[in-house]
């Protein structure tokens, strides 16, 4: 697999960290944005991806040590940050794949700024509130419970890991390396910023759907435990001609989950 | 030395079966009318027999959908106060300010007490509890920001001549005019609560307000705390003055250190188990990162997580026996801390009505006058430990 390198871009709300990776020979870049997790650095998927794509997958501000959160109140600071990242880049018009908070990313820039879109890939996408089939809590649950919602498999190490600073924490907070707690604390005060109220979603964005003029994929993890099916549905009746796919086995890390299955509809989606 | 009598007016009557949080999502139902109006007006009786047992002031606060406090509009209760009582200040302690919209609301609120009162309110500023930014959908990322700008609003428009045009971030008023003025010149005294957050130390001593520790720890974090808060007056160039820091502390006296532990450890610990759960969820960017890393350092010492009297009695988390322990304790206490105001809870959980009058009783007329003979008012009553501690 190809590896991706790090690097810091400037922007106008300050340095912020971006993976790349892989060269242009199979058509446009991709970019991949983040969930609340951000879980992109060491991502086997983008890796994979990088074979034959160039990749780019930015750290949004808050996040990492990507700078600048400061200067981002809301989700329209947030596009016009992530247009600056594009343009910093040379990104025209990238395909962009975003999970969760960073498929709803993708979304605004996709209904705002259409021709900034060449190929949409919406992985259990936040962004849209449906009544009935809510978006579960994501704030100040414990991040054990959280984990079972996040990962089909308990096992997967990622989810061990919440499990067991989730213990240690009820422990004694105070006796974990602080270190080890900073990267949390300051990635959920990112994404309050942006997803705090109104909750995960921008009322307006499902009547705007219809500006989205790229192909678009909509892939839902059958065993996501945070964001209901519908969302996904909703997504795929309101951007015209989108696909929906269901991954089997998979919950809302899908992308640590099923790493060669969404690198295949990634590949074959955009190709 | 003032010394405050504090009721955060609890719920009294979870169903023992219910083990759930006392905060955001205790379940409603649960809240019986009929307690409820038997306790409102009791609890305000003993803030009244405060004032007639000569404490300096009384003290009121905010908090929502809660069983520990149930107080939506401490201000509802100030007015009440401002009524009844004589003699003592009213210290609203404080108005969760980002809750309030436009703030302008507070400004005009707590004049009103001043001027119904004759000029006896403190007027406290809060950011809010944690559970509150769940309570009221409200983005705690933006809640020292929208504190900041209201405090300004509400400050300016007691001071400066109006109206006045505020342009800020969360709140664009192009009239700002508020009536009544407070009789109070140039405002009245300012206090905020704090509970370990930097910022709001390094806020309180640049503007020379007062600080009010946040109770519930283990008294080595209080040691911490308020060394940390004269330092935070050092760094904005002035020496700290001891009126500037309050020290809130339950309080309970009987006639004997037993007969005081027997009346009141259940009712304490009612409070601990059953009302604390669901106090301490901070939501995510409601405190800056340097500040978690130091709120962190006493959270294991969280009164939640107490098992056993000698815990209590220990960390000095309540103050409790004769009136000669009581003196005694609360004497080395506040050298300690060097705070020259006293906060007492002379009502907790479950206590009931009669316990709580006698224990106001005794203090008031064993207690009291002894902290008065070994603080006088304006004196300095920093002891030489805060200076090793």
């Amino acid at each position: 697999m190809a590896t991706m390198a790090e690097e810091r871009v400037s922007t106008q709300v300050g340095k912020v960290q971006v993976y790349r990776g892989g060269s242009g020979t199979a058509g446009a870049p991709i970019v991949y944005l983040h969930s609340a997790q951000g879980e992109t650095p060491g991502l086997a998927v983008l890796e994979q991806l990088a074979d034959s794509h160039e990749v780019v997958a930015p750290l949004f501000p808050g996040f990492g040590e990507s700078e600048g959160i400061e200067q981002i109140d809301d989700m329209e600071d947030a596009v016009f940050h992530l247009l600056d990242v594009f343009d910093v880049l040379g990104l025209d018009a990238p395909a962009v794949v975003g999970l969760s908070l960073g498929g709803w990313m993708a979304a605004e820039i996709a209904t705002r700024y259409p021709e900034r879109v060449s190929s949409l890939v919406l992985v259990n996408p936040a962004g849209l509130y449906i009544p009935g089939q809510e978006i579960k809590e994501i704030f100040g649950r414990p991040l054990d419970e959280l984990a079972r919602d996040l990962f089909a498999d308990e096992q997967h190490p990622v989810a061990q890991l919440m499990t067991s600073l989730s213990t240690a924490t009820t422990a004694d907070p105070g006796d974990l390396p602080f270190e080890l707690l900073r990267p949390v604390f300051q990635s959920l005060a990112a994404t309050a910023k942006l997803a705090w109220d109104p909750y995960l979603h921008n009322p307006k964005l499902a009547r705007r759907l219809y500006r989205v003029t790229a192909p678009t994929l909509v892939v839902h993890g059958t065993r996501d435990g945070l964001i209901p099916r519908a969302h996904a549905e909703a997504y795929a009746a309101g951007i015209t001609g989108a696909r929906l796919v269901d991954v089997e086995g998979a919950a809302h890390m899908l992308p640590l989950e099923q790493p060669d299955e969404l690198a295949r509809l990634v590949g074959e989606h955009i190709a | 030395m003032r010394i405050f009598s504090f009721h955060l007016m609890p719920y009294p009557a979870l169903p023992s079966e219910y083990d759930g949080p006392a905060w955001v999502t205790c379940p409603n139902e649960l809240y019986d009318p009929t307690v409820g109006t038997q306790i409102y007006n009791r609890y305000l009786d003993e803030l009244v027999y405060a004032d007639e047992l000569g404490f300096d002031g009384v003290c009121v606060n905010e908090h929502h959908q809660n069983a520990y406090g149930l107080m939506p509009s401490p201000n509802l209760m100030g007015s009440i106060l401002a009524r009844q009582t004589k003699r003592a200040k009213i210290a609203i302690v404080g108005n969760a300010l980002p809750l309030y919209d436009p703030p302008t609301r507070v400004a005009e609120e707590f004049a009103l007490i001043d001027n119904i009162s004759g000029g006896r309110l403190i007027a406290g500023f809060v950011v809010g509890g944690g559970p509150e930014y769940y309570s009221f959908s409200m983005n705690p990322a933006h809640a020292r920001e929208r504190f900041a700008e209201a405090h300004d609003i509400i400050m300016k428009a007691w001071t400066e001549p109006g109206p006045f045009e505020f342009i800020g971030k969360h709140y664009k008023l192009r009239y700002v005019n508020t009536w009544p003025r407070p009789v109070q010149q140039p405002h009245p005294e300012v206090w905020i609560p704090g509970a370990g957050s930097l910022e709001t130390m390094d806020f309180v001593a640049q503007h020379r307000y007062a600080y009010m520790g946040i109770p519930y720890f283990h008294m080595s974090v209080f040691d911490r705390t308020f060394r940390m808060f004269r330092e935070a007056c050092e760094r904005a160039g002035y020496e700290y003055d001891p009126l500037q820091a309050g020290w809130l502390t339950p309080i309970y006296v009987a006639e004997t250190d037993e007969e005081a532990r027997r009346q009141y450890e259940e009712h304490f610990f009612y409070f601990v188990k059953r009302l604390l759960p669901g106090i301490n969820i901070s939501p995510p960017g409601y405190t800056s990162i340097r500040s978690i890393e130091n709120i962190l350092k006493g959270a294991k010492t969280f009164a939640l997580n107490l098992e056993t009297w000698d815990e209590v009695v220990e960390g000095g988390y309540a103050i409790v026996g004769s009136p000669q322990t009581v003196t005694e304790k609360l004497t080395e206490y506040l050298r300690r801390l060097g705070t020259g105001n006293l906060l007492g809870l002379f009502q907790l959980g479950t206590l009931p009505a009669d316990l709580t009058r006698r224990n106001l009783e005794l203090f008031a007329t064993e207690v009291m006058p002894a902290l008065r003979a070994e603080f006088p008012e304006g004196k300095p009553v920093l002891g030489n430990q805060a200076a090793v501690a």
